[in-house]
């Protein structure tokens, strides 16, 4: 759409059967896990590879349409030996909504020391889209398990709000499994956080909550955007 | 491409067989040597800065990143869950790669930096997207860009 107005472009492309279909002037395939079109995080060098690969497709003039694979695997989609979760499987599997804001506010307090330390190493969080500081997660997430529908000023709707929050609790869990030692895999940090926090079990605790609700937007949001599917508990 | 086989269903379903836009035309422009270039970066991540309104869902709207925004303001507000975040959080290059273009326009690989880059809602309908890529388009041109990269996630 941007060439035919007059730039010329090109794409990093994860999902060749997609470029395949549209069929843009230029694509680089790349061999990587979807949400990572640059494939490792901080290897500048390998980045760079991949950069000029897709930016090189610019200076030929075999097109169009030119489609070509890139070759280097992304190292860090294995998973990684000697990594170790920031926390000890949490044993607490609440039932009431007292019991989770107990649970899940300890587990928080518990996590801030490698969040904190994940932010210094890497400089940065994702953590934001809520608008709303972690203290505030146990009450506002444990109202919805108790029927409440409660939102914040950001956000048009309690089911947006609490979407973002979710958002916000993988990002700050995903960043603090991150803050020591060799990068996990993707699949190794979502499998600590499902299986064994209990913030992960709170997610699919709302979700249910959220699936039973009169609330017609929390029940859609609730059921597809909270947890992913391959992480729902067996039926 | 990312393996199907390693992409969990229900995402791998939806990634194979997803409805794409068939285009009419397929454009096809000469230019200037890489090193000439200068270049933007236009990610479908739905990008917004720390404090502004997430991207609603199905939204058709591209905003603008100027290039002096730190990494640590940018979020993530695309709608699906089903792709990695953790590499954007250790790293905003993993998808967002303005780091590494600027360090290619130091070394004179390519040209210049463009002054400013984009964000749409990857997920949304591209038919729908026309005004969008106007807006976009009409940026581009003001600031001289003679190169896009397109990020998807």
């Amino acid at each position: 759409m941007l060439e035919e107005r007059g730039t010329p472009t090109t794409v990093i492309a994860l999902a060749r059967n997609q470029a395949e279909k549209t069929r843009p002037p230029r694509a680089l395939f790349v061999p990587f896990q979807l949400g990572r079109p640059l494939g490792t995080p901080e290897d500048a060098a390998f980045q760079r590879r991949v950069m000029l690969a897709a930016l090189g497709l610019l200076e030929r003039a075999d097109g169009p349409v030119i489609l070509d694979d890139y070759a280097e695997e992304d190292p860090n989609w294995q998973d990684t030996a000697g990594w170790q979760p920031p926390l000890p499987p949490a044993s607490a599997r609440p039932t009431a909504p007292a019991d989770w804001w107990s649970a899940f506010a300890a587990e928080l307090a518990a996590l801030r020391p490698a969040w904190e330390a994940a932010q210094m190493r890497f400089g940065r969080s994702i953590v934001g889209l809520a608008g709303q500081p972690p203290e505030r997660w146990p009450e506002f997430t444990t109202a919805f398990l108790a029927g409440g529908l409660p939102t914040v000023p950001q956000h048009a709707t309690p089911a947006l709000a609490l979407r973002f929050l979710c958002d916000d609790i993988k990002a700050m869990y995903g960043e603090a499994a991150q803050a020591h030692g060799p990068a996990p895999s993707s699949r190794q940090v979502e499998a600590w956080f499902w299986r064994q926090t209990v913030a992960g079990a709170l997610l699919v605790a709302l979700r249910t909550a959220a699936m039973g609700s009169d609330n017609n937007a929390l029940k859609t949001v609730g059921g597809r955007f909270f947890v992913p599917v391959p992480w729902l508990p067996a039926a | 491409m990312a393996r199907p086989e390693e992409i969990p269903e229900p995402t791998r379903s939806a990634v194979l067989n997803i409805e794409c836009p068939v285009f009419e035309t397929t454009p096809f422009l000469a230019g200037k040597p890489l090193s000439q270039r200068k270049v933007a970066i236009v990610s479908s991540a739905a990008l917004v800065q720390r404090g502004e309104a997430p991207f609603p869902f199905g939204s058709t709207e591209a905003r603008f990143i100027p290039a002096g925004v730190p990494a640590n303001a940018l979020l993530m507000s695309h709608v699906s869950i089903n792709f990695d975040r953790h590499g954007f959080a250790r790293d905003a290059n993993t998808a967002f790669p303005l780091e590494r273009l600027r360090a290619l326009a130091a070394e004179g690989m390519i040209g210049s930096v463009a002054e400013t880059h984009y964000t749409v809602m990857g997920s949304s309908d591209p038919a729908g997207m026309a005004a969008a890529a106007d807006q976009v388009s009409g940026q581009l041109k003001q600031e001289n860009v003679d190169a896009v990269l397109l990020t998807p996630v």
